[in-house]
């Protein structure tokens, strides 16, 4: 039996001993890691500007932000503008693929996506501090970083105030607080002069098109709702949702007044809306047979200063009676009789 | 079959560790940030001796702090995948067979939906709703693929295949119905992902949960070679059947429900590394356990470098490119078998 036994398993020691020295190996190795980030941390702490702020950013954490911040690293489309606008470009040293306005925010050293930044890349940039955003970005890129003592700074804005307060804090926090007061202000009376002129008007009821195939719209509890509330417009979508799909037949029920299309490039939305008017469902749409469509600025889609020029280009389309004349729905009708008779 | 003499073993385990210390120093040296082979070996030679390196610190963490957990995590995922489909493919005599068709992975991910919809802030709760959903998806496969008392293969796989749909199905209902911010690395995960660092203290419990699973399948080794020649004819050589089976099942969930739980589903691992080391060493499974392993560990640092490299800075999921390299490296393999 002994000897049964043993012929079977004659290899098990072996193959044993083989899997002890590979855990010992990685064991090895996580510890050569452990120690050098401890030799990482000591070298951090004797750096002669060692001096640090601990601040509490939007979504509650407190975060470690050494002074002077002057490498900044920016994980969202959103967070790129918003430090241009603040003025604090030149110390914008990483950005992400999609961060395409302002045009220079092209051209600066690239990390990846938003959701799956290559945090090498992030590393290899030396930043001060990384900034990203709740709406964005995810939990597991924060969590790595702060792993790495890389301090990591979080936006987040529900509403256009919110949006507004969060500028001022993070200009704050990377030592631009004069632009970012000039910033907010600027902002706040902008938004002011355009709640004085809709007060009174009805909201016209919109359909927000994220997306046509399938439909994609904007959930209410979004800054994107909001901000079609100050430009004078309803949602007919009450999703809980951040970007519901939504059933056509369910448009068609509710008519919207308005269809509206966040494109930075005017003409091709008019080919889409064109298309769209040979589509059994979407032909139904009264706001689709009538032309009633607003095209506003894709700014809309970030929490960043551009997104009060998009509200306030919506307000306008929407309710070109109390604006002055604009090139708007009138002109905008003929352009678009004629793609679709092309 | 070749008799398994402990030199041939140590000499088929030893080349694949040289593969797969090669394939390290690769993963080590290659990546978005480029670092050179003399930086990297002085340094590696350093922190072997116990000295510190000496490089930024930026580079510092790029490799020991970044590169290094992803490629022990990697090695450990892989060498998991890989063992629990051989051990599935021995225990279902499918060739088919592997560690996703038993529905493991679908069980696994709604667990860490759930996890991410009703508490997103806790750490590592994600992680363990996926191990817990993926044994009780096992538990429930188990269940449903008996008949009269006895495990049955063809009932065990269809049992896992219709979980599996049903499981699909609540997920997207799930993340159609709920959809909401927490959700949006869910794409990632669902594709098999590892540009997370496991947090240390996972990796500790990962690491012995490997060694006690691919232990264990490995006391069978002897008998599953019988089993593969028939269950009948293993049961009147005085193979208690049952037994192997029950041990080999549960070890191999084990392994599936760590691997999921840490890194997603990636795919084809658990298929193809142990068809290559059948096609390359021969169907003994007491060689075929442990070259899994190994196998598995190179398979996914090769999948993993290519994943941060190819698109870079941009990374791809490790599970697309498993998929993408895994379907024409089988089908090669399996052409160049035929005369």
């Amino acid at each position: 039996m002994l000897i049964a036994i043993t012929k079977r398993h004659g290899h098990l020691a072996a193959f044993y001993s083989f899997l002890a020295a590979a855990a010992l190996f990685c064991a090895g190795a996580a510890q050569a890691g452990g120690a050098d980030q401890q030799a990482a941390r000591e070298q951090h702490t004797e750096t002669p500007a060692a001096a640090s702020v601990v601040v509490t950013d939007d979504v509650g954490r407190q975060v470690e932000v050494p002074q002077p911040v002057r490498r900044i690293v920016s994980l969202a489309p959103s967070v790129t503008e918003t430090i241009f606008a603040l003025g604090a470009q030149d110390r914008l040293v990483g950005d992400t693929d999609y961060c395409d306005y302002p045009a220079e925010a092209k051209l600066k050293p690239k990390v990846g996506g938003a959701i799956n930044p290559n945090l090498e890349q992030v590393v290899a940039l030396r930043p001060d501090l990384v900034v990203v955003t709740k709406s964005l970005n995810r939990r597991e890129t924060v969590d790595a970083l702060d792993r790495l003592h890389v301090p990591t700074y979080a936006t987040d804005a529900r509403t256009v105030e919110e949006m507004i307060e969060s500028i001022g804090r993070l200009a704050t926090v990377i030592d631009a607080a004069d632009q970012g007061k000039a910033q907010v202000t600027s902002l706040q009376t902008r938004l002011d002069e355009l709640h004085r002129k809709l007060e009174g008007v009805t909201p016209a009821r919109v359909l927000f098109v994220v997306w046509t195939e399938p439909l994609i719209s904007v959930g209410t509890e979004t800054f994107l709702a909001d901000a079609l509330r100050l430009a004078g417009a309803d949602s007919v979508i009450h999703s809980q949702q951040d970007w519901p799909h939504v059933s056509l037949e369910e448009v068609v029920r509710l008519q919207p007044d308005y269809l509206i299309f966040a494109n930075s490039d005017t003409d091709h939305a008019l080919e889409d809306f064109a298309a769209l008017r040979q589509q059994p469902g979407w032909r139904d749409l009264k706001a689709v047979q009538e032309n009633r469509l607003a095209i506003i600025s894709d700014a809309i889609n970030r929490p960043a200063p551009r997104l009060v020029d998009a509200i306030e280009q919506l307000a306008r389309q929407l309710h070109s009676d109390i604006f002055a004349p604009q090139p708007g729905p009138a002109s905008r009708t003929l352009k678009l009789q004629a793609v679709a008779a092309r | 079959m070749k008799p398994l003499t402990f030199r041939r073993l140590a000499w088929i385990c030893g080349s694949l560790l040289v593969v797969l210390f090669a394939a390290i120093v690769l993963a080590l040296k290659l990546g978005a940030v480029p670092i050179s082979m003399t930086d990297l070996v002085v340094n590696l030679a350093r922190v072997a001796v116990g000295q510190s390196a000496q490089l930024p610190t930026e580079y510092r963490l790029i490799i020991f702090d970044l590169r290094l957990p992803r490629i022990v995590l990697g090695m450990l995922v892989g060498g998991a995948l890989s063992v629990s489909g051989a051990g599935f493919q021995a225990l279902l005599r499918n060739p088919l067979a592997d560690p996703y068709v038993l529905g493991v992975s679908s069980g696994a991910a709604l667990g860490a939906i759930i996890a991410l919809i009703a508490a997103p802030q806790i750490p590592l709760v994600t992680p363990a709703a996926a191990f817990l959903g993926a044994t009780a998806t096992i538990a429930a496969v188990y269940f449903l693929g008996r008949r009269e008392g006895q495990l049955d293969s063809t009932t065990l796989l269809l049992a896992g295949i219709i979980s599996a749909s049903f499981l699909s199905a609540l997920i997207i209902f799930l993340m159609t119905t709920l959809a909401g911010r927490e959700l949006r690395g869910m794409a990632f995960w669902l594709m098999g992902d590892l540009s997370t660092p496991l947090p240390p203290s996972l990796r500790w419990i990962f690491g012995v949960g490997l060694i006690i699973g691919v232990g264990a399948i490995y006391t069978t080794a002897a008998d599953l070679n019988l089993i593969a020649t028939g269950e009948r004819e293993a049961m009147h050589l005085g193979v208690d059947v049952t037994r192997v089976k029950l041990v080999v099942y549960i070890s191999a969930s084990l392994l599936t429900g760590l691997a999921v739980a840490v890194s997603g589903a990636i795919g084809y691992v658990g298929l193809l590394v142990p068809h290559v080391m059948r096609l390359l060493f021969g169907s003994d499974y007491r060689v075929l356990i442990p070259t899994s392993v190994i196998g598995g560990a190179i398979a996914i640092v090769v999948a993993d470098t290519l994943a941060r490299t190819v698109v870079a800075p941009t990374e791809l999921p490790v599970g697309a490119m498993t998929a993408l390299a895994g379907a024409p490296v089988f089908i090669y393999l399996l052409r160049r078998r035929l005369p």
